[in-house]
């Protein structure tokens, strides 16, 4: 059983690493929200070890540990937040750069780089010219 | 009891409220001081009390002991707490003498204020969790304040990593309830003993790179230099004088506590990466031309001590890294404090935070520097790293100040009265720990008794 639930974890991180590595910045909050899926399987499996869930009605035997349960459900409620401020940071960026592909954003951020470094170049040679 | 109670109700009642009323009033931002002040002064009477006996554990809810949630005040964490609270309290007095721009920022920052405490004081690994999502989601706005495009980008890189980062450090946790069986940290310390060395070896692995991510030690560090760069001042003060003490409390907490045989099994890399950081961090600032773009990197370098300190090990080392991380938050909080602000005062305030920074007497770095070299002395290769380390900072610190102050080539407007009195305090504050060290020196060694692997 918890070998599934292992493999089960590891496929949901590999596809949310790959999500996160695309260049759609929707995707990116996409595979952010797979991987938070991958952890919120594990910590269910974690406590799968005695018996089945722990889900009323009860059937025979031993159950295993309700706690990892209650747990996931924390992590599921601050993961659902955190990703809604995700997605309204990329509102704002969007409308900021009028893009959704980060390439774009960073080549605007590039050129802002590339502008201040002509600046304070050109200073530093004005600077020198004087010196001399 | 009720000291930890209010520590941790006030800010996060208080923040609760602050964020929907318009901080851009003077009186909110003062409420939010006024709270986060109360706050400090919980902490202050907590830490006296424990310092007096054994470390405080209260089971919260009345549940009975191993069922309920337990907060433990012990004075590591209690040290830590009360850090953030100094850092938080001066970026935000800093902010409201200059004028809240956005309505959120007095009760984010008062509700950060509320996840740190959280943090440093909780005994439970799962609410450790809780309280370090709450202080992280605050931070990712805060990360957006002022609202340029710059801080929207940076903000979102720093959002999606640190997401990332949390996430795996909840693998972790996940693992450490399933090979042990118990969220009591105290209880996990006790049974990882007899955790198959290889899960517990990969549990580690975990946490340390959540934590790294939080710190941007070198190989993590590359969403570090935009961020700190793209936000305000008070944001990139708050960011690294506070936001980042989870990574050193968490690498001293996990690494000297849960983990201590991992630890000693990874010293040696602990000190290779530390190397790299600091060696990084020192080169990188060298090569930068604006102030906030030095700091910042030179914050990946300061770090590197740190982690150089927790590879070392043992009361000696654990303690050198907890002063050493004390003192560089203090001298990161002034400096990006100073970063967008003229004026005479300010070029003595950022003279001698360098000076700290580099690690000259009478400055508070001299002491975190002559501690990192006693933990130091055994090995002449750690001691020459730590050297040069020291001369790279002092070259980029002064590199700056050069270039900022006697070339005039600073960006800003001359500070008001009250800034200046806020960074001046700050800067006095460092001054007082440099020439009366004590003090802080027992505190931190007081700090690194409580951690068990300090033993070795």
């Amino acid at each position: 059983m918890t070998i599934v639930f292992a493999f089960a974890a590891a496929a949901l991180f590999g596809i949310g690493a790959y999500l996160v590595l695309s260049r759609e910045l929707v995707r990116v909050v996409f595979g952010v929200v797979v991987i938070s899926q991958s952890a919120v399987l594990t910590l269910i499996a974690s406590a799968l070890t005695h018996g089945p869930a722990p889900i009323a009605p009860l059937g025979e035997g031993p159950v295993s540990d309700p706690l990892s349960q209650a747990m996931a459900l924390t992590a599921i409620v601050i993961g659902m937040a955190v990703i809604a401020l995700l997605l309204a940071l990329i509102i704002r960026v969007v409308h900021a750069y009028r893009s959704n592909e980060i390439d774009e954003i960073a080549e605007a951020e590039t050129e802002r780089d590339a502008r201040l470094e002509r600046q304070s170049g050109a200073e530093h040679e004005r600077e020198e010219a004087a010196a001399r | 009891m009720t000291a930890l109670s209010i520590a941790l109700v006030v800010p996060w009642a208080a923040g609760t409220v602050l964020v929907l009323l318009d901080g851009r009033r003077r009186l909110v931002g003062w409420l939010a001081v006024a709270a986060l002040g109360v706050a400090l002064v919980a902490l202050v009477v907590l830490a006296t009390s424990v310092a007096s006996d054994e470390s405080l554990v209260i089971t919260t809810g009345g549940w009975p002991v191993g069922v309920g949630i337990t907060l433990r005040a012990d004075p590591l964490g209690l040290l830590f707490a009360i850090l953030s609270l100094v850092v938080l309290i001066a970026a935000m007095l800093h902010e409201v003498l200059d004028g809240v721009r956005e309505r959120a920022f007095p009760g984010l920052v008062t509700l950060l204020a509320a996840g740190l405490s959280g943090v440093f004081l909780t005994g439970d690994l799962f609410n450790f969790y809780v309280f370090f999502e709450l202080a992280l989601a605050a931070s990712y706005v805060l990360a957006t304040y002022g609202g340029t495009r710059r801080a929207l980008s940076a903000a979102l890189v720093f959002a999606a990593v640190n997401l990332l980062g949390t996430f795996v450090f909840l693998l972790s946790v996940a693992s450490v309830y399933h090979v042990t069986g118990t969220l009591n940290m105290a209880g996990i310390a006790v049974r990882m003993a007899n955790v198959d060395p290889n899960a517990a070896l990969l549990i580690a692995v975990g946490f340390f790179v959540a934590f790294s991510v939080k710190l941007g030690l070198f190989p993590f560090h590359f969403w570090l230099p935009t961020v700190y760069t793209g936000a305000r001042p008070a944001v990139a003060a708050i960011l690294s004088g506070g936001l980042a003490n989870i990574g050193a409390y968490g690498l001293l907490r996990f690494g000297g506590e849960l983990l201590a045989r991992e630890l000693e099994l990874a010293a040696g890399a602990l000190i290779i990466i530390g190397s790299a950081s600091i060696l990084y961090g020192g080169i990188l600032a060298i090569s930068r031309r604006s102030s906030s773009e030095v700091i910042a990197y030179s914050a990946i370098g300061q770090v590197g001590y740190v982690l150089v300190a927790i590879g070392i090990g043992g009361t000696v080392g654990f303690g050198a890294a907890i002063l050493y991380t004390v003192i560089n938050a203090l001298n990161k909080t002034v400096l990006f404090l100073t970063v967008r602000m003229r004026g005479v005062v300010i070029g003595l305030v950022f003279a001698f935070a360098g000076f700290s920074v580099a690690g000259v007497p009478p400055a508070a770095g001299f002491i975190g520097k002559l501690e990192l070299f006693r933990a130091a002395a055994g090995s002449p290769a750690l001691l020459l790293l730590l050297f040069v380390g020291s001369a790279l900072s002092f070259v980029y610190v002064f590199q700056i100040y050069q270039y900022d102050f006697w070339r005039e080539g600073r960006i800003g407007r001359p500070a008001g009265a009250a800034q200046q009195i806020l960074i001046g305090s700050m800067c006095l504050l460092i001054l007082a720990a440099g020439i009366w060290p004590e003090p802080l020196l027992a505190l931190s060694h007081a700090a690194a008794q409580v951690l068990a692997g300090a033993d070795r």
